[in-house]
């Protein structure tokens, strides 16, 4: 294959490279699980049963030493170790969800990773030799008329029916998590004919995309965006309809927030706040967070410390990261003259085209890691009693999970964006592709801006 | 891209991307450390915009690109900020008043 990948050689090439890559998430995949998920998890799951024994004998200790009249200094020393044992109970707990959330995470995620390539790859191989030349849907350097892509209202198709089947589909997937709800497995019909809309939307996109070696790019003749390119105006337009979509968070977080009596409220002195009625995210992660009482008795909230707002800490500065090495990416590709560092990033980029890749490796690792840290968190916060069934609750998963969504599909693109690195590679006439795509990998960082001191930190 | 001048050696990406790191830093400590509410709030909304400022105009590369990406960007404005004072700071009960066939089987949705 040439280094520009040009056309009629590719399909062999694509569909080996697929699986490689494939492979590769497989086994990290399930190297992961296998030691963070099952090997660290279980050894955690013992110690947290051990401070689970602990924790109930230090309290039964307590109602023994209270029912046989002990004296005020002994049930003290009691309900101290009592104090102690929960402590212990509470972290070994935490600890292991740890463990095994990550184990899981990186599985599930490294098998959508090995799916998303390996049928990629597959869609790319199938293609007779004819289609695989410059008259992709870019137009070319030969004068072919521009033919369109189908890919977009194929995919905008998939998701209209994965959102009409939505409900029934929360529906069916509770049904199967053996809750209360109604609903069974052939509700999910709907949504997952959308998802495979989705798939071959994706993998059509691919097939047009990978030969494009930067001849034919569109330019809109026409006002505003005369002379400008169709794809970056087309990708403006679609972030400024994700910001309406954040925006309808944001408006739904203040209209309920101004309506909750929070920590903050209470300590502000509002008179229609007499106590803490809501709970925030932010009251179970930042140091001195609110507290409430629930109706059986027991104090949810204000434990937070440094540990539990560090995993919303280093995603902030993950995404930061990982927006700066995306722009070193489109750097690398736009780099008239390209030299290669020296020392040990000189080692680790020695070419152009690897020095691409790796920044592109780089971005999508910190993004992973993204993710991962955020279902840790998820986990934690669901564990001390902050889930999805309180207003609180629901606008905080709801919002930084639609944000988690972005994140993830856009790692999903990077992904393609590797692998495009990998075997036609990018320079100074195809780069715009990585421009682009930074463009939507930024907007994410930038929603992170927003979302992180509203949900986190206030 | 790449042809913006040099400040000591470096490129106006890294520095942009240094500044991010810097006040992403101001923000953390800004919660870690005990302050009064309203200087935990307005740090956090100062930061935000810098951060927000950094981002789109360097990294978004609006700082550059031809003024109409500045004014596609600008568009969403006004409905954001129609949406922020118009369901956000008003019209009471628009959260504990939906009608029923918007929180189907969902019974916590009146539920704090």
């Amino acid at each position: 294959m040439s280094e520009h990948g040009h056309g009629a050689d590719v399909e062999n090439t694509i569909w080996m490279r697929a699986a490689l890559f494939g492979t590769i998430f497989m086994v990290i995949g399930v190297l992961a699980y296998g030691v963070m998920g099952v090997g660290v998890a279980n050894a955690k799951h013992q110690a947290y049963d051990d401070a689970h024994h602990e924790y109930d004998k230090a309290k039964e200790d307590l109602k023994v030493a209270v029912s046989n009249g002990a004296t005020q200094d002994e049930i003290a020393h009691l309900e101290e170790l009592e104090e102690e044992a929960h402590h212990h109970y509470v972290e070994a707990h935490l600890s292991y969800l740890t463990w095994r959330t990550a184990g899981v995470t990186i599985l599930l995620m490294c098998v959508v990773y090995a799916l998303f390539i390996g049928f990629g790859g597959f869609m790319n191989s199938i293609q007779p030799s004819g289609d695989h030349g410059d008259d992709h849907g870019h137009g070319d350097e030969y004068g072919h008329e521009h033919h369109g892509s189908s890919s977009p209202i194929v995919f905008a198709l998939g998701i209209m029916l994965f959102l009409m089947g939505f409900p029934m589909f929360v529906d069916a997937a509770k049904a199967m998590l053996m809750t209360d709800a109604g609903g069974s497995i052939g509700d999910m019909g709907l949504s997952l004919l959308g998802l495979i809309i989705v798939a071959i939307g994706v993998a059509n996109w691919w097939r047009e995309d990978l030969p494009f070696i930067g001849h034919g790019e569109q330019i809109a003749t026409s006002h505003p965006f005369e002379g400008q390119h169709i794809r970056k105006a087309g990708l403006w337009v679609f972030l400024m309809s994700e910001v309406m979509v954040f925006a309808t968070f944001f408006s739904s977080y203040l209209r309920m927030r101004t309506e909750w009596c929070t920590y903050w409220q209470v300590q502000d002195g509002n008179p229609n706040c007499s106590a803490v009625d809501t709970l925030t995210a932010s009251d179970f992660l930042r140091p001195n967070g609110g507290q409430m009482v629930l109706e059986d008795g027991t104090i949810i909230g204000g434990q937070g410390d440094f540990m539990t707002l560090l995993p919303g800490a280093i995603n902030t500065f993950a995404l930061i990261i990982s927006s700066y090495t995306i722009v070193l990416a489109l750097k690398t590709a736009k780099a008239h003259h390209w030299e290669a560092p020296k020392g040990f990033m000189g080692k680790i980029m020695p070419t152009q085209k690897i020095a691409i890749r790796n920044y592109l490796i780089a971005t999508f690792i910190l993004g992973s890691l993204f993710i991962v840290l955020k279902l840790i968190e998820w986990s934690h916060l669901v564990a001390e009693g902050f889930d999805i069934g309180t207003q609180a609750g629901s606008i905080f998963y709801i919002a930084t999970g639609a944000h988690g969504l972005h994140v993830f599909i856009g790692l999903l693109v990077m992904l393609y964006m590797i692998f495009k690195a990998d075997t036609v590679g990018f320079d100074e006439e195809n780069g715009q592709g990585i421009e682009y795509f930074g463009l939507y990998w930024h907007f994410v960082d930038l929603a992170w801006v927003a979302i992180f001191p509203a949900f986190y930190l206030y | 891209m790449g042809d913006h001048k040099l400040i000591m050696g470096k490129d106006i990406y890294f520095w942009n991307f240094v500044v991010l790191m810097i006040f992403t830093i101001f923000e953390v400590g800004a919660v870690y450390i005990e302050l009064d509410l309203m200087i935990v709030w307005s740090i956090l909304i100062g930061v935000g915009i810098v951060k927000g400022y950094g981002i789109a105009a360097y990294f978004m590369h609006l700082r550059g690109d031809p003024i109409i990406y500045l004014r596609t960007a600008l568009f969403p404005v006004l409905f954001v900020l129609l949406m922020l004072w118009g369901i956000g700071l008003s019209n009471p009960g628009a959260v504990t008043g939906l009608p029923e066939w918007c929180t189907p089987n969902w019974d916590y949705a009146g539920k704090r």
